[in-house]
């Protein structure tokens, strides 16, 4: 009979680092990635040699990503592999690490993400089937139809919708790696200028460049190697699933949010009120919405409520994107996924400074990716 | 009259009133789909040998739409509008509309396909597009 991550032995989050997300400069991606993978190792107090397996998560660097970089840290001949699932990149990455300690097969692995913006012709381009709109639909008109949607059923303003950019710019504000880092109100964002449906441009993320690292271990580990056990966060469930078929114009992102979701609660014992943290795939404002109701945070077409009443706020029910999430932190792409483990697991420690979500024990980080796929992890404080 | 080609002859032939999109129908579970492809089914598996080709009328709901402000496309001008159709034969299509910026249009109009001068190819051949608008009645 197949497990979950729960039956088989506990993995913790025991190091985080992060090199801040950036407009695309010079800094080569052996730089951004070495910064984050170094402060990962100062932060559990470990060395590079005790580091067993590697995963990168990327979508531009191109080939062979991992070794040209990590060999900087001393090349210890340990495995590596690059890890591409589009916008989950990073998240999958994490999880392969999970699963090798998890497994027994390493008692310490490292998932690091990494990117630069590049040009990319995806795999989807080249199955030769082609739709009516081609690339007149990019992602932010994909998400204005879905707003527009949203729109017309919930009986929602553009500016409600909007609110959501103000809080996720408010936390990024707040978070020294975040790429945007200046409140915006709500006069700015719907300022414009104009996207694409009722999206402007503060309500979509900048693509930049960056780095997130996460060091995961086995409780033989954490003793051998006498790392701080207060401070590690347990990954209590790992789950990833692809699109269905959806009928009659579902919301496919959403409803596969919301399946493996549902998954995730079931393996790591909980429920969305649990959630004290939770940082999920905000490329585009109305996301927030859809992702909150899908994930059972409030009710159908409440999504835009939650907001407002402030829920979602760090001191509120549960503290959503309180890193900024991707429309102010950034979403480089093969970086976020990991970024968002990084945001949780310093929430659960308590360490989030002006962030903090008070006495913060159950965090989730959400990641969807074109193709369609959504990846999910449960991250607990014992 | 001078002789005219369809944009997209593997999406639609550009003939019928309104005109028919080039569909998909899987004989083992029914399936309707759109765009049309030979891979297999998408919902049971079955391989192409299954598959038929279907005439899909271009008719169907307005189930939303956007006005697309910025682009940096090659060729793609702004603004221009998209718009997701419930054809009333099955699948959720998305085509681009013949109004520009969306003005008078709502969720749940009903929608015709139509053909649209894209201009001229280099043979001086008429390119014409399908587009969808709103239904005059």
């Amino acid at each position: 009979m197949s497990k979950t991550l729960i039956d088989l032995r506990p993995v913790y989050v025991v190091g985080i680092g992060l090199h801040r997300y950036q407009r695309m400069s010079e800094t080569t991606y052996v730089d951004l990635g070495l910064t984050a993978v170094r402060e990962a190792l100062a932060d559990a107090k470990i060395q590079w040699s005790d580091v067993q397996s590697a995963y990168t998560g990327t979508v531009f660097i191109g080939m062979a990503a991992s070794r040209p970089m990590l060999r900087h840290l001393g090349a210890t001949g340990i495995p590596m592999a690059q890890v591409e699932n589009a916008s989950a990149s990073g998240s999958t990455a994490f999880r392969q690490a999970c699963l090798e300690v998890a497994s027994g097969i390493s008692d310490v692995a490292l998932a690091v993400g990494v990117d630069k913006p590049a040009p990319l012709a995806g795999a989807p381009g080249k199955t030769n089937i082609r739709d009516l709109v081609g690339a007149r639909v990019v992602p932010f008109t994909h998400f204005a139809l879905l707003c527009n949607d949203y729109m017309n059923r919930n009986h929602v303003t553009a500016e409600q919708i909007a609110l959501v950019a103000v809080k996720n710019n408010r936390n990024g504000a707040k978070n020294p790696y975040a790429q945007r880092q200046k409140a915006v109100t709500l006069e700015e964002v719907m300022a414009g200028p104009a996207i694409s449906g009722a999206l402007t441009r503060l309500q979509c993320c900048p693509v930049g460049e960056g780095a997130a690292a996460a060091i995961v271990a086995s409780e033989d580990a954490i003793a051998r190697l006498g790392i701080d056990r207060s401070r590690a966060v347990r990954a209590v469930a790992s789950v990833t699933r692809t699109e269905r078929v959806y009928r009659e114009a579902k919301n496919f992102d959403a409803e596969l949010t919301g399946e493996t979701v549902a998954q995730a609660y079931r393996e790591a014992g909980i429920t969305a009120r649990d959630l004290d943290v939770l940082e999920l795939h905000d490329a585009f404002t109305i996301e927030e919405l859809l992702y909150l109701e899908a994930m059972g945070l409030c009710g159908p077409g409440e999504g835009a409520r939650m907001i407002e009443s402030g829920a979602a706020d760090i001191g509120g029910q549960c503290a959503v994107s309180a890193s900024g999430g991707l429309i102010a932190m950034g979403h480089p792409i093969g970086p976020t996924g990991v970024g968002q483990i990084a945001e949780i697991t310093r929430q659960l420690r308590g360490e989030a400074g002006e962030r903090q979500q008070p006495n913060a024990k159950v965090g989730l980080a959400h990641m969807v990716g074109v193709g369609a796929v959504c990846v999910v992890h449960i991250l607990r404080r014992d | 009259m001078p002789e005219q080609v369809v944009a997209q002859p593997g999406l639609y032939t550009g003939t019928g009133n309104p005109p028919s999109l080039k569909g998909g129908r899987c004989r083992k579970c029914g399936y309707v789909f759109f765009p049309p492809q030979q891979y297999g089914c998408e919902s049971c598996g079955a391989p192409r040998e299954q598959l038929d080709a279907v005439a899909l009328p271009g008719r169907g709901k307005l189930h939303s739409f956007a006005t697309v402000h910025l682009h940096q496309g090659k060729g793609i001008e702004a603004p221009f509008t998209v718009g997701v159709i419930l054809l009333d034969d099955g699948p959720a299509i998305r085509s681009t509309l013949t109004s520009r910026t969306g003005e008078g249009l709502q969720a749940g109009d009903r929608m015709n396909a139509t053909m649209v001068s894209q201009g001229h190819d280099e043979q001086g051949r008429e390119v014409m597009e399908l587009r969808f608008e709103k239904s005059a009645r």
